[in-house]
């Protein structure tokens, strides 16, 4: 298929492994869905310690089994990334460990406190969920069936932290003044999760062309903050004076010059010092697991062992 | 021979199991699949696939889970008193399906 059939052609669900896709069309979707499993990995990483720092038992089961659900959104994807045949499960994840895999802004800040765990749980994954949301219309089938199943269960994970915020939120002055204090550091970072404007957005117009993007980043940035700032303000969240939010007919629009755009790129180069130990962290885990894939590498050896045949 | 067969309904759709046939092998299995499971539904696409090749675990061979309380990761659990984003509702409604569809199937038994 050349490239100007499958701009024809591209709707939602419309291409699948059955097709014989172009090049060009494989290596975008797979940076997209790449970009995608890693941020899930990275995510579940960067929210595993508060599985142990967690309140109380319910918090604790529930911390787990979100962390649990994200680690299986990246094995999903990295399925749906797997199928265009242009990089190896492995290939992402030696590129994840090695610090050449890119993933979200927000996965690269390192998090401290049980107060911050709303900012991640219910600000980053609501504006996940909006864009996740929209890639069940994507083009490339296994990336929107693994849309499906990330979306059923983010809902989980969206009112988990809405629940973590609203007790925050009710809690004693001081839990509330730490909140307060966490949304301000976080709130521009999760302006920054739809990525730079459109007109500075080197990916969108191949990608919206091509049915892989449903959305550009400014709609969904505006969508987002329709639906998230008046939800802030209800559990008595005072929104920062900078950056700028403007209300305007459509929606809400962002000043974005307010925004720390060189910290967003020096991020998205996996330049960023206190990401680095992200990385770093996360290459640890890999490499302490590394005996599980040995040994099952083992068990699915060509050689000397029975290959299951056809049955006809 | 038994072949189970997989039904998509449209596009992009996932195939779900829908019976099986017999025949005696893959030509005549799919076939018979179309007749049989593509006529009276709508049909994009079959999957047929030797019963064989279907590996199975059964409650004999492992314990599965299910049994336990685990109302903790779902999110109509999490109640509250303000609007949610269209996606979240939808998830919500998802789950709530889903868990009608799980304690249907076990009054079923």
């Amino acid at each position: 298929m050349d490239i100007d059939t499958v701009k024809e052609r591209a709707g939602p669900r419309e291409f699948s492994p059955a097709d014989d896709m172009p090049l060009e069309y494989r290596e975008a979707a797979t940076r997209m869905i790449e970009f995608h499993a890693n941020s899930e990995i990275m995510g579940a990483y960067l929210e595993r310690p508060f599985i142990r720092q967690a309140p109380s038992i319910d918090r604790k089961l529930a911390f787990s089994a979100k962390v649990q659900d994200e680690i299986g959104h990246g094995q999903l994807l990295y399925r749906a990334a797997e199928s265009l045949g242009v990089k190896t499960r492995e290939e992402m994840l030696d590129d994840l460990a090695n610090g050449k895999g890119k993933f979200l802004n927000c996965f690269h800040y390192p998090m401290d406190s049980w107060v911050e765990t709303p900012m991640i749980a219910f600000f980053v994954d609501g504006a996940a969920m909006r864009r996740q949301a929209t890639l069940r219309r994507t083009s490339w089938e296994p990336y929107a069936h693994a849309m499906d199943k990330v979306c059923f269960e983010e809902g989980f994970h969206v009112k988990h932290g809405e629940s973590i915020l609203a007790e925050l939120m009710t809690g004693s002055k001081k839990e509330q003044e730490m909140t307060q204090e966490a949304f301000e550091t976080w709130w521009p970072r999760i302006i920054q999760f739809f990525g730079p404007t459109n007109d500075k957005s080197t990916h969108h117009d191949f990608s919206a062309a091509v049915g892989l993007k449903a959305q550009s980043n400014d709609d969904l940035r505006s969508m987002f903050l329709r639906e998230y700032i008046p939800k802030a303000e209800r559990y008595g969240l005072e929104i920062p004076d900078e950056p700028r939010i403007r209300e305007t007919d459509s929606g809400y629009e962002v000043v974005e010059d307010d925004l720390d755009w060189d910290e967003f790129f020096q991020i998205a180069k996996n330049d960023y010092e206190p990401g680095l130990g992200q990385i770093d962290g996360r290459k640890q885990a890999q490499d302490a697991v590394q005996w599980v894939r040995d040994s099952l590498e083992w068990e699915n050896r060509p050689a000397g062992s029975p290959k299951p045949q056809a049955a006809d | 021979m038994i072949w189970e067969v997989f039904r998509q309904e449209e596009q992009g759709g996932y195939h779900t199991h829908c019976g099986n046939v017999h025949a005696p092998d893959r030509e005549m299995a799919r076939q018979f699949a179309a007749i049989q499971h593509g006529r009276r539904k709508a049909t994009n696409s079959l999957w047929v696939v030797p019963k064989e090749e279907v590996a199975e675990i059964d409650a004999d061979e492992t314990s599965f889970g299910g049994t336990t309380d685990k109302s903790y990761r779902w999110g109509p659990t999490y109640k509250s008193d303000v609007d949610h984003a269209a996606e979240v509702i939808e998830s919500d409604k998802e789950q709530e399906a889903a868990e009608r569809q799980r304690s249907k199937a076990q009054g079923d038994d």
